[in-house]
């Protein structure tokens, strides 16, 4: 039974949040850009040779297909003549929503960690006498 | 008691027993978003230890993939299965539950921590009859 094994599963669980939240945070920053689609992705399993243990990794980015924002600006640039242009597909409160919920995974995954450590770190403790 | 030392043998399997829950929900943890994953749970202490032969389980000994024997000195390893359905199923077939699984972790935790307590109590018993401190 090898903790690095479950180590290394945590650590693949934590990054992936972390990828997760970075497309939030892009999302998010890209909320007035005209014509943006909001990107998502899903996890999917790590398949590495040598492996017991299952881990974790971000797929591929999609963007999001559902219909843009209508703005209505005549002044606008980039205005067509009836005065309106493509926002982008951002949701604000879905996103704050997806962010909340990378955070609460990154936590647990780090809780999984802290704990594993502390088991085999009472392990060696054993040994030490 | 010194004959075969039971108690070591015991308590250490509980702690490699404990070492492998510690597998499966770390795994589940890491697989909370990842979509048609199902959560997996470990057959409990009390089921696969045999009091006569030490660590070992039933004959047959079955697990969802042969790689989740972890390579075990002993040869034999917990039963590995997939959680009944306890109706945390998402939309995504995702059926891992954060809060059942922080509630196995902590159980994981005392499990351990108690193997290794009687692993150490028994090591100052025999040192005490030995007559070093």
């Amino acid at each position: 039974m090898s903790f690095s094994d479950i180590l290394s599963v945590s650590t693949s669980g934590m990054r992936a949040q972390a990828d997760r939240l970075r497309l939030v945070s892009e999302n998010i920053a890209n909320t007035d850009t005209p014509g943006y689609r909001r990107k998502t992705a899903t996890f999917e399993n790590a398949v590495d040779v040598g492996q017991t243990t299952s881990e974790v990794q971000m797929g591929r980015v999609k963007l999001d297909q559902t219909a843009s924002k209508r703005i209505y600006d005549p002044a606008h640039p980039l205005a067509d003549p009836t005065g309106h242009y493509d926002g982008s597909n951002v949701d604000l409160v879905v996103e704050i929503a997806d962010a909340r919920e990378a955070q609460r995974s990154y936590e647990a995954n780090l809780q999984m960690f802290d704990q594993t450590r502390q088991m085999s770190a009472a392990l060696r403790e054993l040994l030490r006498r | 008691m010194f004959e075969n030392l039971k108690v070591f043998q015991m308590s250490s399997a509980m702690a490699q027993h404990a070492a492998a829950r510690q597998t499966v929900v770390a795994e589940n943890v890491a697989n909370a978003d990842t979509p048609g994953y199902q959560a997996r749970t470990v057959a409990s202490f009390t089921e696969t230890y045999d009091a006569e032969t030490g660590y070992a389980a039933q004959p047959g000994q079955r697990a969802t993939r042969s790689a989740h024997l972890h390579g075990q000195a002993s040869g034999v390893a917990p039963d590995i299965r997939e959680a009944p359905d306890q109706g945390t199923m998402s939309p995504n077939g995702n059926s891992v539950s954060l809060e059942t699984e922080m509630l196995q972790a902590a159980d994981v935790k005392r499990q351990h921590d108690r193997a290794l307590m009687i692993y150490k109590g028994g090591l100052d018993l025999l040192r005490a009859s030995l007559g070093r401190r």
